[in-house]
């Protein structure tokens, strides 16, 4: 219920998420600082709406694989900082390796087509 | 922890912290604008597009939040909630719909659990003994008694013989006995059984030992055991009487166990103290062939009671040749019936009637609120076409619709716990002694549920049928498309209506016709200013006959010296009551051949000679009593008119002799009496006669019954009466009762039914009356255009309001011919109930129709008024 599939064309919801936790692999980081970082290691490939960013990190904070405090973001605001927890790193290491796996298949058809 | 459970756990965080949930979300979505903002301001952007830029690519910022709230919280409960509110505004703005919806239910649901509370113990309960459907009650059926008896001697011999039963036992017919209880003499309920009467019924004594072989041999050393409510009541529930010994009709009795709280009697009756029957089957079969007894069975494993029947039918037949006299054989029959229907007998039908009208009146409610949810429905189409093209999905509809009907049913259903509960008191405090088993009534959750369950069936069906319908676009308009369908079905339900409450209404006509032929039927004497006073003597303080008529005697004096008393006799028993009759075989005629032998019963009592005027009933020839008589020899006999007719056709009775017991002693008749009414009052009277009470006489029973004819009022006569009692024995307990309470009692069931299937009836009534004039008064609501219309061309009010009686007519006259195959059909049923009426009573399925038709006529006289003052111009405007 509520939850909206996103337009195609734009980052499919799996992958999304798991770029979200990834983002958050080192260091928690607000809502807004995600999707700049995404959009930024991926030389603005990669485009994050906040239609769906938002919907994606509450649903992966009820899910428990982040959790979220307040805090004050570095020019002096209130800010919703999210960071991963046990759960979601776990949940990383295996979206990574099935990614990877993915990516190699992918690339494998790819080459030999 | 579970991820479910660490999601469950914020949602319920969340629906505790709304209002930070709400905020925290608002603050993280400006975060984010307000970041987006000066990074666009930084690259150059102007304020005012940097603010603009960023709120396009942010998208729609309300549905978002909407998306990330629902997430956290339970959207079903929040629109719940919606739901509910929005009921109950609407049902603030109806009152009186819904006050009509509820008191329906309420009326529906309140009625049918208080009866079926009233009869489930009665039909449906189960009985308080292990396998209670294979025990029947099995026996004699003759005119002597309406339940079956039986006698010692054919009891010993169906205990040898192979009978369909496992086990079968007996208990004595009576049942009062004297106790000393520390040392004051109280009257308590003895009742003597068999030894194997407890295990027969399955029954252990949850203290102490059941009666063994020993106990029951003739001449055993006497033992008993205490009903629970005795063992507290006489001895505090001491566990330390087990062996103690008491005095019962003066024998020493020992104590030697309690029965359990549970435990009844299979005929019902109320047991202090059980002791065992120590029956002697080595006494001559003449001996044992007068001594009754009730008889009990269990059944074998696999019998049924028609088989039982069957099997039992050359035994029976053996006993009867062997212990009945001759002249009654061909009135003797075998009755063998399941214990519940031997305790339930007389109001088997009264509680089925009860039932099945309540049924009725359940049913009519539910039809009742089906129509008017339809109605309501019809009325709302338009609503819900205006929030279906606002954006309203059809399942948001159809959650809404039935939030509603759910808030109703269960608000009727409340409405009906309570009214249960009120007309359960009521039924108590109504019913007459002879319903029994009434303090085991109570509300039955089983039937409040399936009421509940009924009506909230209704309720949820009917108040869906809107939103079931796909909203159409014209009814936006208020134009009414495509309804008739729905229409049609709602004139069937106003019609099916119409007939219950007209099987409903004849059978409360009926029922009240008979009561009225019971209430007003002549009784064959006059019950006005007649004050009576009963008592039985105690066994043990008048065992010799000496001493019982020295007490007659001075009590007839002392009472004679009443001041004011009036005329006063007394007798062994009153009407409309009969005595234990005897067979009118016995009579004997002086030179004259002996009497037909099939001519069932005679009642006869003992009076003294002030009895006829006392009671006023008229001497039609010869005379009454005299008092020189009672110190004569002679035994003088006056016969009631009929009795006198049989007897002697048409010649004189008066001078001829009668032997009343085969016993060559001959009784000179000196008169004539009318008949009375003698076996209650719906029984046809048995032929009387009447000896005079000797002052000598050895016959006196026990029980006796003052009567007095007097001016005086029944209390102050009652005080005197009192008194002289107290003179002769202070411990003696006397009833004393006017003879219109006594004749009373015998029109309290009668009438309690009565009552209560009018009270149905007329419900049945009101809601048929309510469902046809809201069918009317939608009717007339859906075509007032039409009938603008026709105004404005020139029709009268008056056909206008004609048209509308016509519709009510129609389906009236339809449920009216329902209802009366209806009621031909089941007034059937219940012509046991009836008295001097005959189920298909004309002038009580008239009177029911009547009322009906007028009520019709009424109910459909406002929507037709207000049909015919519909004013063309604002009619044909208001659309």
């Amino acid at each position: 219920m509520g939850e909206k599939q996103p337009n195609p064309g734009e980052l499919l919801r799996d992958t999304l998420d798991m770029l979200i936790l990834q983002a958050l692999k080192h260091r928690p980081l607000h809502g807004y600082a995600i999707a700049e970082l995404i959009e930024q290691t991926s030389e603005e490939v990669l485009r994050v709406e906040e239609g769906a960013l938002y919907p994606a990190l509450h649903r992966l904070e009820l899910r428990g694989w982040l959790a979220s405090e307040w805090g004050t973001s570095e020019n002096k605001r209130r800010a919703k900082y999210y960071r991963l927890t046990a759960a979601g790193r776990k949940q990383l290491v295996e979206e990574a390796a099935h990614w990877s796996r993915m990516a190699a298949a992918i690339a494998r058809v790819m080459e030999t087509a | 922890m579970s991820p479910w459970l660490t999601k469950m756990g914020l949602r319920v965080k969340a629906l505790f912290q709304r209002r930070r949930l709400d905020r925290d979300l608002e603050d993280e979505l400006s975060f984010h604008l307000a970041m987006r903002e000066e990074k666009l301001k930084a690259s150059g952007l102007p304020p005012e597009e940097a603010t603009y830029a960023s709120r396009r690519r942010f998208g729609n910022r309300p549905s978002l939040q909407e998306t990330c709230r629902e997430m956290w919280t339970f959207v079903w409960l929040e629109n719940l909630w919606q739901d509910i509110r929005y009921t109950l505004r609407m049902m603030g703005k109806n009152p009186g719909f819904t006050a009509v919806v509820i008191v329906t239910l309420g009326l529906g649901i309140g009625a049918s659990t208080a009866v079926f509370s009233v009869v489930d113990p009665l039909l449906f309960r189960r009985l308080p003994y292990p396998q209670d459907q294979q025990l029947v009650s099995v026996g004699y059926l003759g005119p002597v008694d309406n339940n079956e008896f039986n006698v010692a001697s054919s009891y010993f011999d169906w205990r040898q013989a192979e009978t369909p039963f496992q086990s079968l036992t007996a208990m004595r017919a009576g049942g009062s006995c004297d106790m000393m209880v520390s040392d004051t003499p109280r009257r308590i309920a003895c009742q003597s059984v068999t030894g194997n009467f407890l295990q027969t019924f399955g029954i252990a004594p949850i203290l102490g030992r059941d009666f063994n072989a020993e106990d029951d041999r003739p001449h055993a050393p006497a033992v008993a055991l205490l009903s629970y409510g005795f063992w507290q009541r006489a001895f505090g529930g001491d566990t330390k009487v087990l062996g103690k010994t008491l005095t019962v009709d003066e024998e020493s009795v020992q104590v030697i166990g309690v029965l359990p709280n549970t435990f009844e009697m299979p005929q019902l009756g109320d047991v202090d103290v059980m002791l065992p029957a120590r029956l002697d089957a080595s006494l001559p079969r003449s001996a044992n062939s007068s001594f009754f007894l009730r008889t009990f069975a269990r059944l074998r494993d696999g019998v049924s009671i028609e088989q039982a029947r069957e099997r039992m039918g050359p035994i029976f037949a053996a006993s009867v040749a062997k212990d009945v006299p001759p002249e009654l054989r061909s009135e003797a029959r075998l009755m063998v019936r399941s214990l519940r229907d031997r305790q339930i007998h007389e109001v088997k039908l009264a509680s089925w009637m009860l039932l099945g009208s309540v049924l009725a009146l359940l049913f009519a409610a539910c039809t009742n609120v089906a129509n008017l949810l339809l109605a309501r429905a019809a009325a709302r189409r338009q609503e819900l076409a205006m929030r279906a093209a606002l954006g309203a999905g059809r399942a948001r509809l159809m959650r809404q619709t039935l939030t509603e009907s759910l808030i109703l049913g269960l608000l009727g259903g409340a409405a009906g716990c309570g009214t249960a509960w009120v007309l359960l008191r009521i039924c108590i405090s109504l019913a007459p002694e002879g319903l029994l088993r009434l303090d085991h009534a109570r509300i039955d959750l089983r039937v409040l549920v399936f009421a509940l369950a009924g009506t909230l069936a209704a309720a949820l069906l009917f108040g869906m049928a809107p939103a079931l319908e796909r909203p159409q676009a014209e009814a936006l308009a208020g134009w009414h498309a495509g309804g008739t369908t729905r229409t049609f079905f709602r004139q069937a339900l106003v019609t099916v209506q119409v007939a219950i409450s007209l099987i409903l209404l004849t059978g409360a006509s009926l029922m009240l016709r008979s009561l009225w032929k019971l209430q007003s039927q002549p009784l064959g004497f006059e019950p006005e200013h007649v004050v009576t006073a009963s008592f039985t003597l105690r066994h043990h303080r008048y065992r010799p006959p000496q001493a019982q008529v020295q007490f007659f005697d001075e009590l007839e004096e002392r009472l004679k010296r009443i001041p004011g008393g009036g005329t006063f006799a007394l007798s062994d028993s009153i009407p409309p009551r009969g005595s234990m009759g005897r067979p009118y075989s016995n009579l004997r005629i002086a030179a004259h051949p002996p009497v037909a032998p099939d001519g069932g019963m005679v009642e006869f009592r003992w009076v003294t000679p002030g009895y006829f005027r006392a009671l006023g009933i008229p001497i039609g020839a010869g005379r009454a009593f005299e008092e020189n008589e009672r110190a004569s020899g002679e035994s003088p006999l006056i016969l009631s008119a009929t009795l006198a007719r049989r007897l002697f056709g048409n010649e004189s009775p008066i001078g001829q002799q009668l032997d009343l017991e085969d016993s060559g002693h001959w009784c000179p008749i000196v008169g004539i009496a009318a008949d009375i009414k003698n076996n209650g009052l719906t029984q046809p009277s048995d032929p009387e006669y009447y000896r005079l009470r000797m002052h000598n006489s050895e016959h006196l029973g026990s029980s006796a019954v003052a009567v007095f004819r007097t001016p005086l009022d029944p209390a102050t006569l009652a005080r005197w009466v009192r008194k002289e009692f107290a003179a002769l024995d202070p411990s003696l307990p006397v009833t004393i009762e006017t003879l219109g309470e006594r004749v009373d009692r015998f029109r309290e069931r009668p009438r309690f039914v009565a009552t209560l299937v009018g009270v149905f009836a007329a419900l049945g009534l009101l809601l048929a009356a309510v469902g046809l004039y809201g069918v009317l008064s939608f009717l007339v609501a859906r075509q007032t255009r039409e009938i603008g219309v026709r105004m404005a061309i020139g029709a009268r009010p008056v056909d206008i309001a004609l048209e509308i009686q016509k519709h009510a007519g129609v389906w009236t006259t339809v449920g009216v011919g329902v209802g009366l195959v209806g009621s031909f059909a089941l007034a059937r049923t219940i012509r046991g109930l009836l008295f001097e009426v005959s189920p298909s009573d004309p002038l009580s399925l008239l009177a029911a129709a009547g009322v009906l038709v007028v009520t019709a006529a009424l109910a459909a006289w406002i929507p037709s008024y207000r049909a015919s003052r519909i004013d063309p111009v604002i009619a044909l405007r208001s659309e």
